[in-house]
């Protein structure tokens, strides 16, 4: 009963010999790889500043500057990559328009280019007040950079992308930071002693709660504008059940329950829980990107959505 | 009016359209869906106009479209449904009437407020003079993020040169003073080409005459209504399109959405949302972070 009732209310009307009605997004693995690492870096540079000011750990804001730095130099070239006329590159910086979700973003990873790896070099060097003063706006840029992407794709006609606007960018913001945390907690836990190992084991069992609520969220959304069929049956749902939901929220969350119980911090346990994290982190952005390509060649899920104006 | 000497002349869509096309006036297109006989000419004059490919030489089993759907090559598109029956039944009787044939050239619609226009982050999509929405080929880096967010599945890559392609209301022959090639070539005036003005009046007057005549069920798809309502099509803050149609069924027939809106409505509260959780995320990670260090 509880299934049939939330069988999504799909449009029964007519369609024009089925065939697509907006055209599909032409964004696959590399754009899929920027929302994964784009995000990452921009929460990493979010966490160093925060632990910078918490006067956390030195070695664990060093390590979220290199890792906001890092994948602010990797996410262009992704990007670049992704372009069919690549030369032309620049005119991503021609014009700023704030209709333009990919404007904001393009203006948004310069700055925060600019200014994570200045922090890095900084840090590096050993200069903590440049790498502060340069780490402040990075950190309002990393906040952006995690979400800005799942705006972009809601400001899209595709009807998965375009169906949940007030959720998806939080569960971009929840994923990048649980991915950025379990980075943190690979490129500190090599190291002897590792640490701040208890503030981000409890900030990752937050924020790795605070996804899977949103995940949910966003099945109850989709369900109920009767869209994004291919995220909720079928072969892609079962991979983002299993790879974005089950790997990427419920393992780290069990592991960081189990470490809780049983009142000591298990090493490799941790280092499983951020290796899951980052992979269901990865699965979240592929499925979604795959999944909103599924849904825009369905006419029926943009009739659905658009019988009414909103 | 005699030819001049040049061969050319001047303000020829006064002739052929009776409108004279000038800077700073707003035209577009009134596609009349009962005048259509679906002979392809504007599909044929925009190719050769403006030098297009052929693409998918085949046939595609969908009544007599082999064309299929507007593309980076294919900026006119007519839709042919065959209105036979119920669900693959066929009838016994036919209406008065005689045709349930229904035909429309689809194109870019040209909306005042343009999804494609909003999303460009290189300012390739700009509106012309003449109240358009063209693609800059010069200036397009093919990022592809026109295209998703076009609400009526038009503007599209071109995979052999990588840029964004679409109609662009023929914007040399406007520059020239010459009517678009879609609606010159067309043979019983279904495509009508206009100051914008002048052809929604125009349009009411034919929805009225149709449904004295007994055709209830026409109506105007992305022009407004005159009661300020937006009419299907102009929905979401798209506001109204230039080249609107009339229909003589739902919109879904044709395939056109009933409600489409403007994706950029959406940015401000996926922000809004996106940013306050980083927000929250930011005071729990303060809070543990100094709370580890006390401890």
């Amino acid at each position: 009963m509880d299934r049939l009732a939330a069988r999504p209310p799909s449009y029964v009307g007519p369609t024009y010999y089925d065939r697509p009605v907006v055209k599909r997004p032409t964004y696959r693995w590399l754009i899929a790889g920027y929302f994964f690492v784009g995000g990452l870096a921009g929460a990493a540079g979010l966490l160093a500043t925060v632990a910078d000011l918490a006067r956390a750990d030195r070695r664990l804001v060093r390590a979220g500057r290199y890792v906001a730095a890092a994948g602010a130099l990797a996410s262009p070239a992704l990007l670049v990559a992704d372009l069919h006329t690549r030369w032309r590159w620049y005119n991503m910086l021609r014009i700023f328009r704030l209709t333009s979700p990919m404007s904001i973003g393009s203006w948004t990873l310069a700055a925060f280019g600019a200014t994570s790896t200045a922090a890095a070099a900084a840090e590096r060097v050993g200069a903590v007040r440049v790498a502060r003063a340069a780490g402040i706006p990075a950190a309002a840029l990393g906040a952006v950079m995690s979400v800005y992407t799942a705006v972009l794709a809601s400001a899209t006609s595709v009807p998965l992308w375009a169906a949940a606007p007030r959720v998806l960018p939080p569960l971009f913001g929840a994923s990048a930071t649980s991915t950025a945390l379990a980075a943190l907690t690979l490129a500190t836990s090599t190291r002897n002693g590792a640490p701040a190992r208890s503030a981000l084991g409890r900030l990752g069992m937050a924020v790795s709660a605070l996804e899977l609520a949103l995940a949910f969220a966003l099945r109850r959304t989709l369900r109920q504008r009767g869209v994004g069929d291919a995220l909720l049956h079928g072969p892609l749902a079962r991979v983002h059940e299993v790879g974005a939901i089950g790997i990427g929220t419920l393992v780290p969350l069990g592991v960081h329950a189990a470490t809780v119980l049983t009142g000591r911090p298990a090493r490799r346990a941790s280092l499983a829980a951020a290796l899951a994290t980052l992979v269901g982190g990865f699965v979240l952005r592929v499925t979604l990107v795959f999944g909103g390509r599924r849904s825009a060649e369905r006419p029926r899920e943009y009739f659905q959505l658009t019988q009414d104006a909103r | 009016m005699s030819v001049p000497p040049s061969g050319r002349v001047a303000d020829e869509s006064e002739l052929t359209a009776g409108t004279r096309i000038e800077e700073g006036r707003r035209y577009g297109f009134f596609t009349d869906t009962t005048l259509c006989i679906g002979c392809k000419a504007c599909e044929v004059a925009c190719k050769e106009w403006n030098t297009l490919p052929a693409d998918h030489v085949g046939l595609t089993g969908d009544s007599y479209d082999n064309t299929g759907a507007l593309s980076a090559t294919t900026w006119r598109h007519v839709a042919f449904v065959e209105q036979l029956g119920h669900d693959g039944d066929r009838p016994t009787t036919m209406p008065p009437w005689q045709s349930q044939w229904l035909m429309m050239s689809d194109v870019c619609k040209h909306c005042a407020n343009a999804g494609c226009l909003d999303a460009c982050p290189t300012g390739a999509l700009f509106r012309t003079e003449f109240d358009t929405v063209v693609v800059q080929q010069d200036v397009c880096n093919g990022c592809g993020y026109c295209v998703p967010a076009c609400p009526f599945g038009v503007v599209d890559l071109n995979e052999h040169d990588g840029k964004a392609h679409k109609c662009t209301l023929c914007y040399d022959r406007l520059k020239g003073g010459l009517e678009p090639a879609c609606a010159k070539a067309c043979p019983t005036d279904s495509i009508q080409f206009g100051e914008l003005d002048d052809l929604h009046a125009r349009a009411r007057r034919r929805v009225d005459r149709l449904r004295a005549g007994g055709r209830s069920d026409a109506y105007l798809y992305g022009a407004p209504d005159g009661e300020g309502q937006p009419s299907p099509g102009a929905t979401g803050g798209i506001g109204a399109l230039n080249c609107f149609f009339l229909l003589t069924a739902r919109p879904e027939v044709y395939n056109l959405p009933a409600a489409p809106s403007l994706p950029r409505t959406r940015i401000r509260p996926g922000l809004l949302h996106g940013l306050g959780t980083m927000a929250a995320i930011a005071a729990a990670a303060l809070l543990a972070f100094a709370t580890d260090r006390a401890g």
